[in-house]
């Protein structure tokens, strides 16, 4: 694509769908950094920084409302998405998207509705990162190609797109008049590098369990869980009844984001809290984006955003205490 | 447990007071609008002086709920007075829970006070101790925290009252919904927010506008170490100590100071004990 055709790609896309794309926060606005969003124009589109905020609750709802109910009757809800274009999606983005998708698409015997709704009206454009920023560690995580297309920055004038899926391809179809065919093997691997400065040492992380790096860490976390309400991987939930004043037996049954970070996530009936040290939910955030869930599903969940170290207040940043404490052990060898 | 009271057949009486306080509360529970309708429909509200013209101060009430701190001697007889006859009693906003403005008063020499009185003959703080939050005199079942409360927390609570169910409050930092609102971060902006330590519920209106949160919902229930976090992170800043009692001072003036110290010797501890762990 000629890059100074996107423009009128863009507006033409939009009429047809949302088109999703980052934009710049404003600290005296209704979001205060950097974001997606549904876009007007498409000279507010911003790709040059990571967003702040993650892209996951456009799929993973802040409060998506599962049924409601009048007395022992339910009504399920007409799952109503607009289609939508999401454009600028770096690949730890899209990643994110592929866990999300492997917790509430393909896993267990039926896939989440809502969760399924939200993605099968969703086109995943991709914009290819040369260069990570301080707390970007990507390159250590080993991302996989997930997109129905994705962008690369080929030179002063062109945008080369390499084709991630069928879906892809027939979007490509509808707006032919924007795209140039090119040859195989166009996109080279060259194109798809990204830089990184900033490493996580993955070679020993189970052995850390036991680490006293995790009090360490751990020793500037207030429990805020904005590590979690920005990572685009974490994907626990809670469930709530909400009922009606006028009627009590009457009302929804509504699904909101939980943190791990927060004292109450474990708490159980009779008011036993298992994970009551604030040390102990600390390391299990990063055991489960590090270890449970390759455990569990074949893949580390961290996609190396580093938006739990930017989004920290007290910018604790595990991953090079991971390594210092991964160099120790290992007696000092790099 | 809310409304486990409720009466076998017939409507939980209900009862709205306020003692030293601006109203404000109680207007939050008129603002729940067509829910304090309803509600009012579904239980017999036998008192609610604020917006009632006949009302019952001699019945037993199975729920009272009083705004507002105990600032003179009539205050505290009047909370006892309702205490005495109701079955449970809902500490509704921050001056009830936590003295609030009112109990800035005990920072400063009474003299110093003299010229906020507006009217010096009917009002008398002539109650021995200055101004107390209810919980130091009577026995609270339930706090309907904040300053003014969250409407949709009092909505909350009233269907807990009618399904006579255990109402609990929210009790995640204000940071989680604060996040969740798409907020950045207030202490990267080198500002004292106390978000961390501070109850939400409020859906963090404060930091969404852009001002620091001032804890008027009180300390988040049950932590500890979260306090050594948060001193660590206001250390780096720049911050002392007293500069964050100063920002608590505002709302919780009682118990800022007493609080703060406590936590605050066991993070100086906690401290030198990791610190020579590591040597
Ligand atoms: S963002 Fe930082 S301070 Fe907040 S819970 Fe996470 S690690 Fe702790
Ligand atoms: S754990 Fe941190 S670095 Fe990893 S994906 Fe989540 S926010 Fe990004
Ligand atoms: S602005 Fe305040 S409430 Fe919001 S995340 Fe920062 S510390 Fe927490």
């Amino acid at each position: 694509m000629q890059k100074g055709v996107f423009d009128d790609f863009v507006r033409e896309v939009m009429q047809s769908r949302e088109f999703v794309a980052p934009v710049k926060g404003d600290q005296t606005k209704e979001v205060q950094e950097s974001f997606f969003t549904d876009i007007k124009d498409p000279s507010q589109i911003e790709i040059g920084q990571l967003t702040y905020f993650p892209i996951k609750y456009y799929f993973f709802a802040k409060k998506e409302v599962l049924f409601s109910f009048h007395k022992n009757r339910i009504e399920e809800p007409e799952i109503d998405i607009p289609e939508r274009v999401f454009f600028g999606l770096r690949l730890c983005d899209l990643n994110s998207i592929k866990h999300q998708d492997t917790v509430f698409l393909n896993n267990g015997f039926r896939a989440d509705p809502y969760y399924q709704a939200r993605r099968e009206h969703s086109l995943l454009i991709g914009m290819h990162c040369k260069k990570g920023d301080d707390h970007c560690f990507c390159q250590s995580i080993g991302l996989k190609d997930f997109y129905d297309l994705m962008f690369f920055d080929k030179d002063e004038h062109t945008y080369g797109i390499d084709v991630g899926s069928e879906k892809g391809k027939a979007f490509v179809d509808e707006f032919r008049r924007f795209f140039e065919e090119k040859e195989e093997g166009y996109i080279t691997p060259e194109d798809k590098v990204t830089i990184n400065t900033f490493k996580l040492d993955t070679t020993n992380i189970k052995n850390l369990w036991d680490n006293e790096v995790w009090s360490s860490l751990s020793e500037k976390c207030t429990a805020c869980a904005a590590c979690n309400n920005l990572c685009p991987n974490c994907h626990c939930f809670t469930v709530e009844d909400e009922v009606e004043v006028g009627d009590v037996t009457k009302g929804q049954r509504v699904r909101k984001p939980a943190a791990c970070l927060v004292k109450g996530f474990t708490r159980v009936a009779g008011d036993h809290v298992f994970r009551d040290d604030l040390v102990g939910r600390f390391r299990h955030r990063i055991f489960h984006q590090l270890e449970f869930f390759r455990d569990r599903y074949g893949e580390t969940m961290c996609t190396g955003c580093g938006r739990c170290i930017r989004g920290c207040p007290a910018k604790i940043d595990w991953v090079t205490g991971i390594n210092t404490a991964a160099r120790k052990q290992r007696g000092g060898q790099e | 447990m809310a409304g486990k009271e409720k009466p076998e057949n017939g409507k939980l009486k209900v009862g709205f007071y306020n003692v030293t306080g601006c109203a404000g509360c109680l207007l939050s529970v008129i603002y729940t609008e067509g829910d304090f309708l309803e509600f009012s429909q579904q239980v017999d509200i036998v008192s609610f002086p604020f917006i009632k013209e006949k009302n019952d101060d001699e019945q037993e009430l199975d729920v009272a709920f009083i705004e507002g701190v105990v600032v003179t001697k009539a205050d505290e007889e009047t909370v006892k007075k309702i205490r005495e006859r109701s079955k449970m009693v809902v500490a509704l906003g921050a001056c009830a829970h936590l003295g609030n403005i009112p109990a800035l008063a005990k920072m400063k020499k009474s003299e110093d006070l003299e010229y906020l009185k507006y009217k010096k003959e009917d009002f008398n703080m002539d109650r021995e101790g200055g101004p107390a939050p209810l919980h130091t005199l009577i026995k609270i079942d339930y706090t309907l925290p904040g300053c003014p409360p969250d409407r949709d927390e009092i909505r909350q609570f009233m269907k807990y009252l009618l399904l006579g169910k255990t109402f609990r409050n929210y009790n995640d930092p204000v940071c989680v919904e604060c996040k969740l609102r798409n907020n950045g971060c207030l202490l990267d902006q080198g500002k004292i927010c106390l978000g961390p330590i501070i109850a939400g519920g409020c859906k963090a209106v404060c930091p969404s506008g852009g001002l620091k949160c001032y804890g008027c919902r009180g300390f988040v229930q049950g932590i500890d170490k979260e306090f050594d976090g948060y001193f660590r992170i206001m250390e780096d800043k720049g911050f002392s100590l007293d500069d964050v009692k100063r920002a608590l001072e505002t709302f919780m003036a009682i118990d800022a100071h007493k609080v703060l110290d406590e936590k605050f010797a066991q993070y100086q501890l906690n401290r030198k004990a990791r610190e020579e762990s590591y040597e």
